[in-house]
């Protein structure tokens, strides 16, 4: 927790002081919406940091999000695919994309960056001859699946809550938030992931069987992206080969290190992951409803989030010299 | 071993997956093939090849495409369709491609057209430059196949007047400001609303805050860059910030479908009205449904088919089918509940693959020419029939 608090200040700071400057930022549908878009980068953000623990990194997660996001509907509404069928034949999909990295990345010793490169080029390039480049949709049927995405749960039986409802995304990330972070905190398989992630060496030779545990990651990373995917997909209901699911795996990595994972492995916190997700949509969001100008929104995003980090940074650096200095005090004293 | 075996089973899985795909190419007579953003039909070794350039991929090109090859299979040509997926760069190989395999004539939506004047240039030293769509003036293109993006954007305007006579406040959604299209479109737009005189030069910078006047005002334009969920958030952020907020344009083809979407969602349906550019299938449903106003469409089919018209006869070394002008107006046309129907059908008549060759609307009809502007006033149904005698004034 007390690492994340540099990422926790930065989204604090955005949300307050874009509710001062525009009250309706606070409104309950605003806030339905906020939340559920930083559900759904925080889902994408959560598998892509076990891969990130792991010092490997997966840039074809928007790739991957759009050759689901646009297979599901297509084998639904195009090909009359059951609902069972279409939803394995994509997990499956996502599993075997994920084990493909994993063995290219693990057997033949090639560059996670090379290979989950190549991935998003091939993936894009699947989705849009599968679909003949058409626009993919539900169209009206589907309601109660896009209902894990656009749904909300009216807590109006809460004191004090009289509009509010809760996104149903939310729900499903914080259950996929709470078991990655028991997977990776408090099981030895989550350990192992860590371990590999600071000194690959030190962690095969004290016995871990780091390939598979490298492969379990891209499988799992892959299994959630492709889980991310069927959200936007319900979300969005209208989903253009050529560019859905475009820099999203950007916007997932920057989550992870914003909340805290080193791009050189070993270190990671699903909080941080799932509140450095949030600040993608957040930043947005005030954007938009602070009239700030569209064509600026790239350039607010990246200073806001160097602007950040750099704080972040800083204060982690007088921390350890006030714990340093203390340090020096304790010895010289005793 | 182990890992062979698991690799021949990934294999085989791609495989699968991949095998199982692909719709059909509109179809055509002769040989018809598609490889990515491009499709060919090969109506005979000995006629003119000719290309039909988008400057991206969209249904509202599909229609095109189908308008361009019925038109090979009519005018004797080999059309080849190509659209970049990946913005000027892949235009720009794409036509270099083409120049390079001695094609006999390009018709080319430019997508910058100010700063492609080198492709142009390139394009028109090599062989037969028309554009479509969107025009590049300033070039040596033969003439310019296409509607009037203003007085398209006025006719969008009128839907919004129709759809909110008493007034109020209007959020205009884009996916683009950079094209010509767009910025003319939006400017027809806020000019119809501000009821003011047409100056197709006039341009109110989206950076400017608010455009009030009499009845309407203009909150906001927002942009997305063709980044669907962007485009969604842009409608939800608009709906939550303007709590009065009497309706939401959408001037791409993908941001009225989104828009519907995001009001469905707020359960503003009816409340904010929406009004629709262009001819997705799940705006002309939501006009059926009445969630939607109306749309103001192109006809991007005429487009195709006239474009391969064009070249093929200039291949042919006939020049009297460029009219005087340089311009050959395909006008655009309001649908409302009332004739969304009739134009649904047409379209997919129109679209179908296994659809006549030669509509009948277009079928030998020369256009008309008037100041310099030949206008093709063809299908999917006439405006006679269709548009109200205001927009036939209009137009």
């Amino acid at each position: 927790m007390k690492k994340n608090l540099g990422i926790l200040g930065l989204f604090l700071v955005v949300f307050i002081a874009t509710a001062f400057a525009n009250p309706d930022f606070v409104n309950a549908y605003n806030l339905e919406n906020l939340i559920r878009r930083a559900s759904l980068y925080g889902i994408i953000g959560i598998g892509v940091s076990l891969v990130i623990i792991t010092s490997g990194i997966d840039l074809s997660i928007g790739s991957m999000i759009g050759l689901v996001g646009t297979m599901l509907p297509w084998l639904l509404m195009k090909q009359g695919a059951s609902l069972f069928t279409g939803l394995m034949a994509v997990a499956v999909l996502s599993a075997a994309i994920g084990l493909f990295h994993g063995l290219l990345i693990t057997r033949l010793k090639l560059q996670p960056f090379v290979v989950t490169l190549c991935g998003l080029l091939i993936y894009r390039g699947c989705a849009r001859w599968m679909t003949g480049d058409s626009v993919q949709g539900f169209k009206d049927h589907y309601d109660g699946l896009r209902y894990l995405a656009i749904g909300k749960i009216p807590l109006g039986f809460l004191p004090g809550v009289d509009n509010f409802n809760l996104p149903v995304p939310f729900l499903l990330m914080l259950a996929l938030a709470i078991v990655a972070a028991i997977f990776l905190n408090k099981t030895i398989y989550g350990r192992y992931l860590l371990a590999l992630g600071r000194n690959e060496q030190a962690a095969r030779y004290s016995g871990i069987n780091t390939n598979r545990m490298v492969v379990l990651a891209y499988v799992l990373c892959s299994l959630i992206a492709g889980f991310g995917g069927i959200l936007f997909a319900l979300d969005s209901n209208s989903i253009q080969p050529d560019n859905f699911g475009g820099f999203y795996e950007l916007y997932a990595i920057a989550a992870a290190v914003l909340g805290g994972c080193s791009l050189r492995g070993g270190q990671g916190s699903i909080f941080g992951v799932v509140i450095g997700a949030a600040i993608l949509p957040l930043l947005r969001n005030s954007i938009n409803l602070l009239g700030l100008p569209t064509t600026l929104e790239f350039a607010i995003i990246g200073v806001v989030i160097l602007a950040g980090v750099i704080v972040d940074e800083l204060v982690k650096r007088m921390a350890a010299a006030r714990r340093a200095t203390l340090a020096a005090q304790q010895a010289s004293s005793s | 071993m182990k890992s062979t075996s698991l690799f021949a089973l990934l294999a085989a899985l791609c495989l699968s997956i991949s095998g199982c795909t692909k719709s059909p190419v509109p179809g055509s007579t002769g040989t018809t093939g598609s490889a990515g953003g491009t499709t060919t039909t090969t109506i005979s070794p000995d006629a003119p090849k000719v290309a039909y350039v988008t400057n991206g991929i969209a249904s509202f090109w599909t229609i095109a495409e189908k308008g361009a090859m019925d038109a090979g299979n009519e005018f004797d040509a080999n059309v080849t369709v190509k659209m970049p997926a990946n913005g000027v760069e892949d235009q720009k190989r794409m036509c270099q491609d083409l120049l390079a395999q001695g094609i006999k004539g390009i018709a080319i939506s430019p997508i910058d057209p100010d700063n492609q004047a080198d492709l142009m240039d390139e394009i028109y030293s090599h062989t037969n430059l028309i554009t479509h769509d969107s025009d590049a003036p300033g070039s040596k293109r033969l003439c310019y196949i296409g509607m009037d993006n203003y007085s398209a954007g006025r006719m969008c305007g009128q839907l919004v007047e129709e759809a909110m006579p008493e007034g109020g406040s209007v959020m205009i959604l884009v996916g683009r400001l950079g094209q010509e299209n767009a910025k003319l479109r939006r400017q027809g737009v806020i000019d119809e609303l501000m009821d003011r005189s047409e100056d197709r030069t006039r341009y109110d910078d989206p950076n400017d805050g608010e455009i009030k006047g009499d009845k309407y005002t203009i909150v906001d334009t927002r942009t997305d860059g063709f980044d669907y969920g962007k485009a969604k958030e842009n409608a939800q952020d608009a709906i939550a910030k303007y709590a009065d907020l009497g309706c939401i344009v959408g001037l791409f083809a993908y941001n009225p479908p989104l828009i519907l979407e995001a009001v469905r969602e707020a359960g503003k349906v009816g409340k904010i009205k929406i009004v629709s550019f262009d001819e997705d299938e799940v705006s002309l449903q939501g006009i059926k449904d009445g969630s939607i106003y109306g749309t103001t469409v192109q006809n991007p089919y005429e487009y195709g088919h006239k474009s391969v018209e064009i070249l093929a006869a200039l291949a042919r070394g006939d020049k009297s089918v460029i009219p005087a002008g340089g311009v050959i107006n395909i006008p655009a046309r309001n649908i409302r509940k009332d004739n969304v129907v009739e134009f649904w059908d047409e379209l997919k008549r129109l679209t179908a693959t296994d659809a006549p060759a030669a509509p009948e609307p277009f079928s030998g009809e020369p256009p008309e020419t008037g100041e310099g502007t030949a206008t093709t006033d063809a299908a999917p149904t006439s405006g006679e029939e269709t548009g109200t005698p205001a927009e036939a004034a209009k137009e």
